[in-house]
């Protein structure tokens, strides 16, 4: 009988497999990728082709799975002029619903309690003035109200109760928090480090101060990216893409706790589901950096398949980190597959041009 | 006992969550006139009418904030909502109970048209003749003062607010006959009164129908035997019965016909100023009619017989990659080539020598950090190229400005990104300025005296939100810029028609249309009429990208007489059926025009422009351009047309280059309704 139950058990644990899927958008190819790993490998299952206009490129660039798995929700950045929102059935990978956000709508969340989707207008190329943040209805694909922020917000993130939206603006240098239930700013942190700018270098001189608009304003050496608040604790970090640095912010008492140095480029930055590792990736030089939480220590930077390292999505068993790697010109968008506690890529996957905003979908056994 | 409670307790829970629950408002049949403000009552209740929680309720104009009108509106922090635009809207409220699960309800809110305060009416011509139809004109003021003015034919508009109001027409007397279609005609000599009442406010004109003072017309015509697609002129002269002519009378022009091809139905168009375009071969029929009296005259409509054969003479295949624009150019040696670039790859530009059609060579190529070069272009003496950059991997795209005075060795000179980061789409040289399109929203103009040191001198943008822009292009000192849902603006850069220059260029011009789908412009001057037009074409994929074979294209090209600039009338359209509209080129009043998967296209555009063009039989020709070795094998994608030196160059998404050739010789149609029995 126990030799029975030890062969069961035996068996089990050899056939047992588990399947992690996740949708990476390819910004300069209008494609979306859905992917499968096996735990060994990474491979394309399907491709789908986003987009309206065969002749121009609407750059698909954020993406985000509903906490449900029912539905798969896409930024297109380009339009005339205006950006939109796509919602894409995870079941047949097919165009549910659309609406228009504001100019090159970015990343986006959905919160677990308001059941509302809240994406950034990032308004990259646009004049340096606050932008918004669009609140939708994911149900009716309706755009309830927009949030005014900072100029060109770029990263957001919903907390892990669903209660807050955090977002940092790239050329205000701020940090938004969002009550996402009474869908107004709460708080806004300033991130630059005021003990390191240097002013004898700027020549005030040839500035015409009469025509500046100083209240709608600045410019941020920090450069934040992406923002990600920690699961279980009161903590948000930030990608400090212009200072090199992860910003680790207490959000109990709104003030940064911590400036931690990391190579250059700092893009994205996720953390575990288990709270334990911070990853980020380091988009100037093309790698991945992994820092134990509990130590604060940077246990590795995994160099990545290609150049321009951009997104991260963890797999909620924390063991694996799916990372898109742009790449230039005309190489192929790259997803790389690595191994969190061993710091190890396992493998990687060719995907459209571009590759950019990637979002998890689920495990399957 | 225990068990007891135990199934009480079971019996409780199975009964809390069988519980239906919705949400009951005071929006309900709610009706509201524009302005009000309402602060709505909400609570959600179970099935058996106790109140359930809620602890958080959001209320929403369905599609209505940003996605379309801003028919209602929320002031969340007062708890309000305010009722804007007439209609029924749907609300939607929303309540989030403590453990985040979601109820939601949609109330169908009514917001009541403002009520009628002034009725008016008007005749556009006070000569009211027996016999007459009275082309009545409603002017309608709301109690907010807004003002709804409803013509003889704007029928649309009419069909829209009538349906909403209720509206009837009465005569004071049988000398005017009004019918169930409100059509007002003139029956007998004398005074009469018409009534209008629109939800019981009445507006009234007093008529004085007049004895027909013509007892004869003579209709003129320019020509009575024409080709389809060519206009007549026709010009009615009234006499009254003791054989004098009435200067200025108001004369109505109608027609009948019947095509020559017994299986086809005659078609044309008659304007009011007398002229005729018959589209078919046929035989047709134009009135002239004042009142009463009328008069006719036969016009015979002959095949246009433009028809010529359209041959490839040679190709440059890419068929490795997306071709997108191209620009063929005379070099500073003397020779002739071209420029093509590339589509969603790898950010190349291939150079062309173009010298002998028949055999079209890559002499050389750059390649620049982009996924997309999508424009290209050559300054006029054939010395500096310029190519447009998107998906830049430090996404600051841009343009490269590059010399070309030896084709074969082309030198990039400097890379362009201020104010461009967004990306370039279209550029356009003019007189050593580089007009660049920036993220799609405005163009910068800047000078390349010294191409490796390029300085922004410009900018021209419509200044509004949701500014739009794809394309611009600059003949004389003139900036035509395509802004799709805002048309074309006609900008002067230079020409000083406004005291413009490429540092302040001035707006002077504007025209637009309903799709929204303006996508490029081409300025024409007429060699045959000397009238002056702003042709302008759609970019319509109806279906969106299809991932599995050929687009969907659809919109046309659209013929705006621009001759008063205070006035642009749109005249004429070509419209391939089941293609749609690129980029084209228009000389000696011939368009070589881009129809995407209908092919190049050429049609004749000589003589006055009215009605659809492709109905006119004007096409001369067309060439399929897909390959079996294409990038899409057999997928026609025609992408531009360009003639230069009597062959008409082409690029086509999906081969790359290619030239043709349209010949004196007809097409040899003598098999093409042969039935096939052997």
């Amino acid at each position: 009988m126990f030799r029975i139950l030890l062969i069961l058990i035996i068996s089990f644990n050899i056939t047992y497999s588990q399947d992690y899927y996740l949708y990476v958008a390819a910004e300069s190819d209008d494609t979306v990728s859905l992917l499968k790993f096996d735990g060994n490998n990474l491979s394309e299952t399907e491709r789908i082709v986003v987009g309206s206009y065969p002749t121009e490129n609407e750059g698909p660039h954020g993406l985000t799975v509903d906490p449900n798995g029912k539905y798969w929700y896409l930024t297109l950045a380009h339009g005339n002029p205006f950006g939109k929102l796509i919602k894409y059935s995870t079941e047949t990978n097919e165009l549910v619903d659309e609406t228009t956000l504001g100019l090159f709508p970015a990343s986006m969340q959905i919160s677990t309690v308001t059941g509302f989707l809240y994406c950034v207008n990032f308004n990259l190329h646009g004049d340096m003035k606050p932008s918004s943040v669009s609140v939708v209805d994911p149900e009716t694909m309706t755009e309830i109200t927009r949030i005014k922020t900072g100029s060109m917000p770029h990263g957001s993130r919903i907390t892990s109760d669903g209660l807050k939206q955090y977002s940092v603006a790239m050329m205000s240098g701020e940090l938004f928090e969002i009550d996402a239930l009474s869908l107004e700013v709460s708080r806004i942190l300033d991130l630059e480090d005021h003990s390191k700018m240097d002013h004898s270098k700027m020549d005030h001189s040839k500035m015409n101060d009469s025509k500046m608009d100083h209240s709608e304003m600045k410019h941020s050496n920090v450069k934040p990216t992406w923002v990600i608040p920690h699961p279980n604790k009161n903590v948000i970090y930030i990608a400090g893409n212009g200072s090199d640095e992860i910003i680790e912010v207490d959000s109990d008492s709104w003030k940064v706790s911590k400036r931690i140095k990391t190579g250059k480029g700092p893009y994205n930055v996720e953390i575990s589901p288990n709270g334990k590792y911070m990853i980020a990736t380091l988009k100037s030089i093309g790698s991945t950096g992994i820092w134990d939480l509990d130590s604060g220590k940077l246990l590795s930077e995994v160099k990545n398949s290609t150049s321009v390292s951009h997104g991260i999505a963890i797999s909620p068993d924390s063991k694996y980190a799916f990372i898109s790697v742009e790449g230039i010109g005309g190489e192929p968008g790259i997803v790389d597959v690595i191994d969190i506690k061993s710091q190890t890529l396992i493998d990687n996957v060719e995907i459209g041009k571009q590759a950019g905003g990637i979002a998890f979908w689920k495990m399957e056994i | 006992m225990k068990s007891l409670q135990l199934i009480l307790c079971m019996l409780t829970i199975s009964y809390t969550y069988s519980q239906e629950k919705t949400i009951i408002s005071d929006l309900e049949d709610l009706s509201l006139n524009i302005g009000e403000v309402f602060k709505p009552n909400s609570k959600v209740v179970n099935s058996d009418g106790s109140e359930a929680e809620c602890d958080r309720l959001y209320y929403y104009n369905k599609k209505g904030v940003f996605s379309s009108a801003k028919s209602i509106t929320f002031d969340r922090s007062e708890g309000t909502l305010m009722a804007n635009e007439p209609g029924t809207h749907e609300v939607v409220a929303i309540c989030i109970d403590s453990e985040g699960k979601r109820l939601s309800k949609t109330f169908y809110v009514n917001v009541n048209y403002p009520k009628i305060k002034e009725v008016k009416l008007s005749l556009n011509d006070e000569n009211i003749y027996v016999g007459n139809y009275i082309p009545l004109v409603y002017e309608i003021t709301d109690e907010l003062d807004t003002k709804r003015v409803i013509d003889f034919w704007t029928t649309d508009v009419a069909a829209k607010y009538f349906s909403e109001v209720d509206m009837s027409l009465t005569s004071s007397n049988n000398k005017i006959e009004i019918d169930e279609s409100n059509n007002i005609l003139a029956i007998e000599e004398g005074s009469s009164s018409i009534i209008a009442l629109f939800d019981g406010v009445k507006g009234q004109i007093d008529i004085k129908v007049k004895k027909n003072p013509v007892s004869r017309l003579v209709l003129k015509s320019s020509e009575n035997n024409v080709r389809s697609g060519d206009v007549i002129n026709y010009n009615t002269i009234a006499y009254d019965k003791k054989g004098n002519v009435i200067e200025g009378i108001k004369v109505e022009y109608s027609f009948t016909g019947k095509s020559s091809d017994k299986s086809n139905t005659a078609s044309g168009l008659i304007l009011n100023d007398g002229r005729f375009v018959g589209d078919v071969p046929g035989k047709y029929i134009i009135s002239a009619k004042v009142g009463n009296i009328s008069t006719s005259k036969v016009a015979n409509v002959f095949p246009r017989e433009v028809q010529r054969e359209v041959n490839s003479v040679g190709t440059g295949l890419v068929g490795d990659k997306h071709t997108s624009d191209f620009w063929i150019f005379e070099g500073v040696d003397g020779g002739d080539y071209g420029v093509t670039g590339t589509w969603g790859a790898d950010g190349t530009a291939y150079f062309w020598d173009v010298s002998d059609p028949s055999d079209l060579k890559k002499i050389d190529s750059v390649q620049v950090d982009a996924r997309t070069v999508n424009d290209v272009k050559v300054s006029q003496d054939g010395k500096i190229c310029v190519i447009t950059r998107e998906g830049a991997s430090n996404r600051k795209n841009g343009m490269i400005i590059i010399d070309v005075s030896n084709p074969r060795d082309v030198k990039i000179l400097s890379e362009y990104t201020k104010n461009l980061t967004g990306g370039v789409h279209n550029v356009f040289i003019d007189n050593n300025h580089v007009y660049a399109l920036s993220n799609g929203e405005r163009y910068y103009v800047v000078n390349i005296d010294d191409p490796s040191n390029p300085k922004e001198v410009g900018m021209f943008e419509l200044g509004k939100e949701g500014q739009s822009i794809h394309d611009v292009w600059i003949e004389d000192g003139i900036a035509y810029s395509s802004n799709w849902r805002d048309g074309v603006y006609l900008v002067d850069v230079g020409n000083g028609i406004v005291g413009g220059s490429p540092s302040n260029p001035i707006a002077f011009g504007n025209y637009s249309y309903a799709s929204g789908a303006h996508h490029a412009t081409f300025p024409f001057k007429s060699k045959s009429t000397g009238k002056f037009y702003t042709v302008l074409g759609d970019e319509i994929f109806p279906n969106g990208v299809n991932p599995n074979g050929t687009n969907e294209t659809a919109g046309f090209i659209h013929f705006v007489d621009f001759s008063d600039l205070n006035n642009p009338k749109e005249v004429a359209r070509y419209e391939l059926p089941g293609h749609g509209s690129h980029n084209y080129w228009i000389e000696d009043d011939i368009l070589y025009v881009a129809m995407y998967t209908g092919g190049l296209r050429i049609v004749d555009i000589s003589g006055d422009l009215i009605g659809d063009l492709y109905k006119q039989g004007r096409e001369i020709g067309y060439l399929l351009t897909g390959s079996e070795d294409g990038y899409i094998p057999n997928d026609t994608m025609v992408w531009g047309a360009q003639l230069y030196k009597g062959h008409v160059f082409y690029s086509d998404f999906n081969t790359g280059l290619g030239a043709a050739k349209v010949s004196g010789g007809k097409p040899d149609n003598s098999k093409t309704n042969q039935h096939l029995d052997n």
